[in-house]
């Protein structure tokens, strides 16, 4: 882990005297050690676009209700086919392609909630996104993402820049709010550049113009997030990440990403919750059955979360992954052997205190049991959330995190 | 398949904007209508007035182009028959693909009709559609679509687009049938391109509108497919939109009177007009602006000219200045058109891939149907601002070979100075237009030379190792993010 000494022991490296950073030095410096707390760390995966729950964990006991309505894009029952699903419970199968994480569920170790999503009926992604990452369904106001709200109110404050971290370019909702959380895109590249006898000069000047009010407290929130990044990098890229156990990254986006989340979990730099996303889901043509561009998607979740589980599997107990999407999709297939926008989808939690099984308040696909025609929301979101929050991150303060919400625990994840 | 990524349009407004005295009313204009402030701008807003260089910025046909138009002439992609350009796309991707996106960026730095290459980017992001699935389809709708309309008719933008076969494929209307209508595109055309999500539609509209534009479909043949209306896949039976019946028995013009009765609606002028004053005035308009150029928008029966000369004469406009945190791209053409005319670019590739597709704004790159954000939450973060400094930082050593595929003689921009701070000076002058504060200029002085003292002298060899980096902080300043 990385000490209060070794933060100054590396800006010694660079040749920068505290008082050049009036800002950020002070956090930094007297930081609690990021090892406080329980250490738990969760990983949220956001699939952009409406991931379509009943191909991905298949209801083949509703026979008729699934098989007739999905002419060309269903999924065998299992054992019927080589590419047939693969069963759970006599009722629920997994998607071929998520063959990887069959061995986690076997273990007991992967939880799958079905027919889960947000409470708001919005059919629009940027509504839906909008509403489940503020964490309250139907109001745009609120003006921060829930897991912003969960940092400003967990029982411990780490100050770590690497607290909170998106994985990309940009930042998701979830994280946005007064505590600017950290968006990384790659951990190999973080540093500055410019003429290397001047980087030292560079950088004080560039803090120093960067610490001035004018410039909007947020931006100097990110610059010095910035240079505390850059610190803490410099020790980190020195040496090619090796991941254990001989696990096997899938070489997209999103197995890349999970491979520096993973990365920074063992370097115990601070992390407490790190945001991927996978996109792609809004499959409204040729989505494709066992095979095809769904099933490659899937395939992809599939192998970046056995790799991560591998990889990470002597501190899986403190690592906490959930899944989730804005929504799920049609019941029916269209003319173009896709789904349009629908409504519940299915997420899995993996990991920390997650135990084995299937949930569903399942009320069936015949036509009187849907939602205005699909898959009704039984589940909502945040009760899943809020039990990784309250069993496994300690933070009671839902009433905060997702306002105007009661909170009925599941009963899925176990307590640290 | 449209793909889908992040939201997050408007959460959170930077909570203080950067605060800047003495931006003189030029400036402001040229950071406003264009796509960043080359000094040779300077004199031709004094010259003509205000108002009189905005008039002259919308009569964009007038404005002689001829570095663009060497550009489009010399690349055959730009005037293919659409068969040879589909072929062209398969056999020889990288060809049109290079050529799609060095055309964003080149026009942005070297258009003269920049207000135009402005709302150029506006539509693009309005009728959002990326480039990669469908590159040759992707290269004629923005020739034909956004750049034919940009400062045209909002109904003609609109229709242009609904029968525009990246469109047609982008958002599956083309896979439309009246058995199984897709409403892709139906609910974006009403939440994205018109109306807004809160302007007033339901369910029941998005299915009733997907019927109506059923049979707005492509012709057969993959290599000369385009617009065609097919009566056999038209649901003909009557509609209801937003509460107006649509008879029954009728064919295309079901889906003609959709457009008119979406943009002639209220909820869309709104909409329309706060995207206006969102890019050219600040995140978060308030309501009395944007009322008032939803009037100028509906009383020209959405011309957009009109709209914006409305918008350009308001005191909010004036009153706006460094309110807007610039995108990536912006922030990129700004430096480079600051930069001219002592910068030349050899390839553009390094750009692309040093700059714009790490901070996440490679043109036609965005993948969801809503476009780039245009909102500061939205860009500002820990690795948007560190690849924008090592940007900045690297490209103003471009000359002494710090970036490929850029020349940069910085000898031609900033005069022979005597002392460590006319160097300063001469700098913050030449890229900002406005004084910086003194406690700023001190740092500067002191990165120039340890002592910070302005009398100091330049030496030769002070001035070739300490000016390129000296730009390049300025660029990476706090003061050159936001326009």
């Amino acid at each position: 882990m990385v000490t209060r000494r070794d933060f100054l022991k590396g800006l010694g490296i660079v040749g920068i005297s505290q008082a050049m950073f009036p800002i950020w030095m002070p956090k930094l410096a007297f930081a609690q050690s990021p090892s406080s707390g329980n250490k738990q760390v969760m990983v949220v995966i956001f699939q952009r676009g409406g991931m379509d729950g009943l191909n991905t964990v298949v209801p083949f006991g509703e026979g008729a209700n699934y098989y007739d309505r999905r002419p060309t894009i269903a999924i065998a029952e299992p054992n019927t086919t080589d590419f047939s699903a693969l069963d759970l419970d006599g009722f629920f199968g997994l998607h071929p392609s998520l063959r990887p994480l069959k061995e986690i569920y076997d273990e007991g170790k992967l939880h799958i909630v079905h027919a889960a999503g947000s409470p708001d009926p919005t059919r629009s992604h940027f509504d839906a996104m909008e509403y489940m990452e503020r964490g309250t369904p139907g109001d745009k106001l609120t003006s921060a993402g829930w897991i912003s709200r969960h940092l400003q109110t967990a029982s411990w404050q780490n100050d770590s820049v690497f607290r909170a971290v998106g994985i990309g370019a940009m930042l998701p909702t979830s994280l946005r709010g007064e505590d600017s959380a950290l968006a990384l895109r790659s951990i190999a590249d973080f540093h500055l550049e410019g003429r290397q006898d001047q980087l030292a000069g560079i950088q004080r000047t560039l803090s120093g113009l960067y610490a001035v009010e004018a410039s909007g407290e947020m931006l100097n929130a990110h610059a010095s997030s910035v240079f505390g990044t850059i610190d803490m990098l410099q020790n980190l890229s020195a040496n090619e990440y090796q991941a254990a156990y001989g696990a096997q990254y899938p070489e997209s986006n999103f197995g890349m990403g999970l491979r520096q989340v993973a990365q920074l979990i063992k370097a115990d730099v601070g992390l407490e919750i790190a945001c991927i996303d996978i996109g792609g889901w809004d499959t409204h043509d040729e989505q494709g059955g066992a095979e095809g561009a769904m099933a490659f998607l899937l395939d992809d979740m599939a192998r970046g979360l056995a790799a991560f589980y591998s990889d990470l599997q002597d501190e899986m107990a403190r690592v906490n992954v959930v899944t989730m999407s804005e929504f799920g999709r049609t019941t029916g297939e269209n003319a173009s052997k896709g789904t349009d926008h629908g409504r519940a989808s299915v997420m899995f939690v993996m990991g920390g205190g997650a135990t084995g099984g299937i949930t569903a308040d399942w009320r069936g696909l015949h036509p009187e049991a849907l939602d205005d025609g699909d898959l009704a929301v039984t589940t909502d979101y945040r009760s899943i959330l809020s039990e990784i929050l309250v069993k496994r991150l300690g933070n009671n303060a839902l009433d905060t995190i997702f306002p105007d919400y009661t909170w009925s625990d599941l009963g899925i994840i176990k307590p640290v | 398949m449209a793909g889908v990524g992040l939201g997050g349009l408007e959460l959170l407004q930077a909570s203080k904007v950067h605060a800047q005295t003495e931006i003189s009313p030029t400036i402001h204009l040229l950071r406003r209508i264009t796509w960043g402030v080359r000094s040779s701008d300077i004199s031709p807003v004094e010259l003509l007035g205000a108002s009189d260089y905005i008039e002259y910025q919308l009569a964009y046909e007038a404005i002689p182009d001829p570095l663009v138009d060497d550009f489009i002439v010399q690349r055959r992609v730009f005037s293919m028959p659409i068969d040879e350009l589909r072929l062209t796309a398969d056999d020889r991707y990288e060809v049109v693909h290079q050529a799609l996106l060095w055309s964003r960026l080149y026009r942005a730095i070297f258009s003269e009709r920049q207000l135009y290459e402005m709302m150029v980017e506006l539509w693009t992001d309005h009728l959002n559609i990326p480039a990669p699935d469908y590159l040759a389809d992707k290269l004629t709708d923005d020739r034909d679509v956004v750049r034919k309309h940009a400062l045209g008719n909002f109904r003609d933008l609109i229709l242009a687009s609904a029968q525009s076969p990246a469109m047609l494929k982008y958002l599956d209307n083309a896979v439309s049938t009246k058995e199984q209508p897709n409403e892709n595109y139906a609910r974006e055309l009403m939440e994205l391109h018109t109306l807004g999500v809160d302007g007033g539609y339901t369910e029941q509209d998005v299915a009733e509108v997907a019927r109506a534009f059923t049979g707005w479909t492509l012709t057969d043949n993959y290599y000369t497919a385009s617009f065609t209306f097919s009566f056999d896949q038209h649901d003909t039976d009557e509609k209801t939109v937003l509460g107006v019946r649509l008879p029954a028995g009728r064919g295309i013009e079901d889906g003609l009177q959709v457009i008119d009765i979406l943009v002639n609606h209220p909820s869309t002028a709104r909409f329309v007009a706060k995207k206006l004053c969102r890019k050219f005035i600040t995140d978060f308009p308030p309501e009395g602006i944007i009322q008032s150029t939803a009037e100028a928008f509906t009383s020209s029966k959405g011309d957009i000219k009109a709209t914006l000369r409305h918008l350009f004469g308001t005191p909010e406009f004036w009153a706006s200045s460094g309110q807007k945190f610039r995108r990536p791209m912006d922030f990129l053409v700004a430096m480079i058109r600051a930069l001219h005319p002592s910068i030349r670019i050899e390839n553009p590739d390094p750009l692309f891939h040093y700059a714009l597709e790490p901070m996440g704004h490679m043109p036609f790159y965005w993948f969801p149907p809503n476009g780039y954000p245009d909102v500061a939450g939205a860009w500002m973060n820990t690795n948007g601002l560190l690849y924008r400094w090592n940007s900045a930082l690297l490209i103003s050593s471009a000359g002494d070979g710090y970036f490929s595929g850029l020349t940069l003689n910085l000898d031609t921009l900033i005069p022979m100075v005597n002392t460590v701070g006319e160097l300063v000076d001469a700098t913050t002058d030449a890229f900002l237009h406005h004084s910086i504060a003194s406690s700023e200029r001190d740092k500067l002085l002191q990165f120039v030379s340890r002592a910070g003292d302005p009398n100091e002298t330049v030496t030769a060899n002070l001035r070739n190792s300490k000016l390129p980096s000296l730009v390049g902080l300025v660029f990476a300043s706090p003061y050159f993010q936001w326009r």
